[in-house]
Order: structure tokens, then C-alpha cells, then sequence
């Protein structure tokens, strides 16, 4: 008996898929809903606003608002953002053989394509909202002026933020999944904070680079940076930087939908 | 429908599979073997979750590892427990369902039904962590049927049940084998994979016995007993003169062969185990001789085993 062309499937494969994807998102951000999660989104939260509150507290002369500006942005972005999708994106595969449910969505069609997507989903709204309601609670208490355009910029950078790394973490993630947290450390140090920072060809295929240089066109601070501090940004317009991050982040995230697709994991009872 | 061709599978130097070549049409089929034995292995091969280092797997005509044609016709129960905690089963088989290709109100009723057929209609909004284990092996077993699958494919899908829900959810397994698929315009296909012979022959399954890795017998269970039955079997005697007694029954109730363990054992092979046990009483009585014990062959299912496998190596008793 071959496989008949057509089937009791109403839906078509695209809207299936897409179907499939956003009932993996719907359930991860389920499975979130826990209270040692909601605990954790609530420290992140918190911590930027925390900090800068006590570095504002502890500052002699006042703090200058372009430092408190570079200080946020290391503190949402960077540290909230990462620590985040470390959490949420890292463990998309390891999770689902802990919990014996991989096997159980691994035989669905489609769905190894559709874990990795829907919980790309989940991880990018997840961190995405606590990093932005952390950026927006952090800019009410610095009492920054123009807080708006500043809440504009932030929203811009967490969104970027948020969808190049966690397709950044989908790598280690399907390629070494036990070992995932440990290797996204290591790529969040070795790609972003090593590679981001040299002067040269490769700092290009970076999110850091990306974002350092939307925040430095949207703060208007290019005409501001000293000749070194130059070379640590891309002087072309914002649309590239935004473009560069959605080409890097669906390059990384097809070629760990790839991996997915053809990995096997072993019935462990067997080996 | 399934086949199998020359399949090995083989995890580094670890054999999962060897050289099993096996075809199995419509209906209910066994796949009876030990834990270790590489059940999980051939339907991991079967269901598209790994593929075969050597050889061909078809399901349907093609390829299951990454075809997802094939997949949605699949439906899978795996061995291992669920330990998704906080989901309800309402939401575990729903989320299978949507998986499956279906949305929305269709996917839920589904699910519904699919909970209720499997007994578990009362709890379908607890939490899984709050359910006996029988009660999530039933939901795990929704999920699998849920989406009307052409082939249902379970792992040890009884362990952990008491008795009554075993026997419901063997006659549910049984009379959804039987019954025929709308879609497919045929009979539905399943496959049990499982450690224990009586879980099998109650699906009245086909069999196919496993072990090591391959492949060592197959047929219906009433074959697979006339084989087992043709093979010498063993009887054990304890006594005080065991090698006396062994020349008083070699050459008479079908003995094969005789071997001595210590020095008051004989174990005696014949295809006539009840004929030499009634010899051997015979001639204790006769000869004076004390007789302790007298165990027949090992009817278990790990004995079966293995004298199939010495059936399938060619080695006698």
C-alpha cells in the first residue's frame, strides 16, 4: 500500500505547519507559567532597574544620562536578553528527552521542525516581554529625559536582542543537547563578546555589532564616539543592521531546523 | 504495508539491530523479546525516529525517517513513562493532535474522544502528575490513537496497568485492529511490541521473536509453540546415583543427550519430556533409587528465548 496522494487532512501543509508551530509555542509558554519561572521573569525584571538605581544612589556628582543609556543597554539587551534565552531557548531539545515527550512529537510530521520553531517562538515572547518590561521599568526610575523615544529604541533592540540569540543558542541546542547550556555560554562569549569586538570581517556576522550600532545611530552618538570606539561600530544605516540580524537569525535557525531534522537519539534502554 | 529489509542498526560499535528482514501486512502483529532485546530499536527504525545503518525500511510504500506523508499515518505509544507534570491529558493529547495536522475545534474534539474511548473521560483535567501510572499509560495511548492512524505502533503499552485495565485496553487494542480504516479503505495495522507472550497472544497477534538484535522467529503463536515444542527440552533430576541412572535411560523416552552438574545432578534432553519423567520414576522404583527432585525443561518465556535462539543458531538442546 503506498502513500496516498491525497488524505483526510483538511489543512494544507503550510497552514499545518504553521498550526503545528504555534501549538509548540502555546505549550511551552504554558509549561513557563510555573511560579519558579514567574519568579525568575520577576528578578529580571527587577535587576536593571535595581542597578541603576543603586548606581544612580551612589554616584557623587549625578549620573550622566549617555552612561545610564550605555549602562541599560547592557543590562537589558545584553545581560537580561541572554540570561533569558539561556533558560528558555538552551534546554529546546534536552527538555523534551528529559521529560520522554521528544519521542512523542519527534514521530508527529513535521514535528522536529515544529519544536524548534515554537519554542524559538516561546523563548523570543517570553524574553522579549520581561526584558521590555525590565528596560520600561528601569527608564521610569531613571527619569531619563525623552522616555519615550528611549522606550522606543529599547523596544527595537530587545526585539533584535531576542531573535538573534535565541537563533544563536538553536545550534548548540540541537547539536549537543545535554551539553547546550554550557556550549551557549561559550558561543555568547566566544561569537558576541570575542569575534563582536575584533575590528574585522567576522565581527559582521555578529548581533552584538548589530545592536552596538543601532544604539549608537538611534542615540545619535556616532559624531560623539572617540576615533577608537569607531571601529567597534558599523557606520551603515540602521535598515542594514536590522537586516543583517533577521538574515543571521533565519540562517541559524534553518541550519538547526536542518540538524534537527536528520538527528537521532538513541532509546537509551537499548544502548 | 511494513517492511523490512537486511535492516542493522547500529549505535557506534553498540548493534540495536541485525540483519532483520521481516515484511507484515494489515492486522495485529506481536514483537515479542526481552528488555534489551532491540524492540525499541525496530520501531524507533519503524516509526521514523532513527534510521537504518544498513538496509531498507518501507512503511506505506516509503521512507518513515523524515516523511512526514508517512508519520501522520503513524501513530506511536513509546515505553517510557510521561513526565510532563502540570499538563492535564486534555492538553497533552490536544497538543499531540494540533501536531498531528489539525486544528482548532476538530483537534480538541479528538482529543475528547480519543480520552474518552481509553477510559479516561473523569480525569481528563487533572494533572498527569496526579494519575496513576496505568491512568497516563492510557493517556499516552490517546495520543497515539487520536488522529486515526492507518498503523498504531505501542511499546510495552500494558506495563504498569492492573489487571481489569489491562483487559479493557487489550480488547480496546484488539478491536481497533480489527476494525477497518475509512481513509485507508482497508484494515488498520498493528504493532505491539512487549516482553510478555500472554499480553501478546491476547491481541490473538502474529509474532515475531526477537533477540540480541535479531530477528529469530516468526509466525502465529500456536507456530511459534510447535517449534518450541519440536526442540529437545530438558529434564533435571536430582538423585543419589545420577550416573546409574542415566545409563537406565539412555536409548529409551526419546533421550537425547545427558550431562552431569556436580555430582548428584543428570539433566537428561528429550522431546518426550513427560514420557522420560514417567521413565524415570519408573526405574527409581525399580533400582531403589533416591530421587529428590525431578524439574521439567524452563517453560519461560526467557527459556523459550533462548532455546530459539540455539533453534536459530543451529545448536541443539
Amino acid at each position: 500500500m503506498n502513500v496516498p496522494q491525497a488524505d483526510r487532512f483538511d489543512a494544507s501543509p503550510w497552514a499545518a505547519a504553521v498550526g503545528s508551530v504555534l501549538a509548540v509555542a502555546m505549550f511551552q509558554i504554558r509549561r513557563l507559567l510555573s511560579w519558579q519561572r514567574l519568579l525568575l521573569a520577576g528578578l529580571g525584571v527587577v535587576f536593571p532597574a535595581a542597578v541603576m538605581m543603586a548606581v544612580r544612589r551612589t554616584a557623587r556628582t549625578g549620573l550622566d544620562d549617555d552612561l545610564a543609556v550605555l549602562m541599560l543597554y547592557a543590562l537589558v539587551p545584553e545581560a537580561v536578553c541572554m540570561l533569558g534565552l539561556l533558560v528558555t531557548m538552551c534546554p529546546a531539545v534536552a527538555d523534551e528527552l528529559e521529560r520522554g515527550t521528544w519521542v512523542h512529537v519527534a514521530v508527529r510530521p513535521g514535528g522536529r521542525r515544529a519544536l524548534l520553531l515554537g519554542t524559538y517562538l516561546a523563548a523570543v515572547a517570553w524574553t522579549g516581554a520581561v526584558a521590555l518590561l525590565a528596560a520600561f521599568l528601569a527608564l521610569a526610575i531613571m527619569q531619563v529625559p525623552q522616555p519615550l523615544h528611549l522606550a522606543g529604541i529599547f523596544a527595537g533592540l530587545v526585539a533584535l536582542s531576542t531573535l538573534g540569540r535565541a537563533a544563536l543558542f538553536s545550534l548548540p541546542a540541537v547539536i549537543m543537547p545535554k551539553r547546550a547550556l554550557v556550549a551557549s555560554v561559550a558561543a555568547a562569549l566566544v561569537v558576541e563578546y570575542l569575534a563582536g569586538f575584533l575590528p574585522a570581517v567576522v565581527n559582521q556576522a555578529t548581533v552584538s555589532l548589530r545592536l552596538r550600532s543601532l544604539l549608537v545611530a538611534w542615540m545619535q552618538w556616532r559624531q560623539r564616539l572617540p576615533p577608537e570606539m569607531q571601529m567597534l561600530v558599523d557606520p551603515q544605516p540602521p535598515w542594514v543592521q536590522i537586516a543583517a540580524v533577521a538574515v543571521l537569525s533565519v540562517v541559524l535557525v534553518t541550519v538547526a531546523a536542518v540538524i534537527l531534522e536528520f538527528r537521532q537519539f538513541p532509546p537509551s534502554d537499548e544502548i | 504495508m511494513l517492511s523490512l529489509t537486511n535492516v542493522t542498526k547500529l549505535y557506534g560499535s553498540v548493534i540495536g539491530v541485525n540483519d532483520v528482514t521481516v515484511e507484515l501486512g494489515a492486522g495485529a502483529h506481536g514483537l515479542l523479546g526481552p528488555n534489551g532485546a532491540g524492540k525499541t530499536t525496530l520501531l524507533g527504525l519503524v516509526t521514523g525516529q532513527l534510521r537504518p545503518t544498513m538496509g531498507r525500511v518501507r512503511v506505506f510504500g516509503a521512507r518513515p525517517f523524515a516523511n512526514a506523508r508517512v508519520l501522520r499515518r503513524i501513530g506511536f505509544c513509546p515505553a517510557a513513562d510521561l513526565t510532563e507534570r502540570r499538563a492535564t491529558p486534555r492538553d497533552w493529547v490536544g497538543y499531540l493532535v494540533r501536531l498531528s495536522g489539525f486544528r482548532g475545534r476538530e483537534a480538541t474534539d479528538r482529543a475528547d474522544r480519543a480520552l474518552d474511548r481509553v477510559g479516561l473521560g473523569e480525569a481528563v483535567d487533572r494533572p498527569l502528575s496526579t494519575l496513576s501510572k496505568g491512568m497516563r499509560q492510557r493517556a499516552k495511548l490517546a495520543g497515539a490513537m487520536a488522529h486515526d492512524p492507518d498503523l498504531l505502533v505501542l511499546d510495552e503499552p500494558f506495563d504498569g496497568l492492573d489487571p481489569v485495565a489491562r483487559h479493557d485496553l487489550v480488547g480496546l487494542v484488539r478491536r481497533w485492529a480489527v476494525s477497518t480504516d475509512a481513509a485507508a479503505e482497508g484494515p488498520r495495522t498493528l504493532l505491539v511490541a512487549s516482553h510478555l507472550l500472554h499480553e501478546v497472544e491476547a491481541l490473538h497477534a502474529g509474532l515475531a521473536v526477537i533477540l540480541g538484535g535479531r530477528l529469530v522467529a516468526s509466525g502465529t503463536a500456536a507456530e511459534i509453540r510447535d517449534m518450541v515444542e519440536a526442540m529437545p527440552s530438558e529434564i533435571r533430576v536430582r538423585c543419589d546415583a545420577p550416573r546409574r541412572l542415566a545409563g537406565l535411560v539412555c536409548g529409551t523416552a526419546g533421550a537425547e543427550s545427558v550431562r552431569f552438574e556436580g555430582d548428584d545432578v543428570l539433566v537428561v534432553a528429550t522431546r518426550q519430556p513427560r514420557l522420560l519423567a514417567e521413565r524415570v520414576a519408573d526405574v527409581a522404583v525399580e533400582e531403589r533409587l533416591q530421587v529428590w527432585e525431578v524439574l521439567a525443561g524452563d517453560r519461560s518465556l526467557e527459556g523459550i528465548f533462548g532455546r530459539l535462539v540455539r533453534l536459530h543458531r543451529g545448536v541443539g538442546a
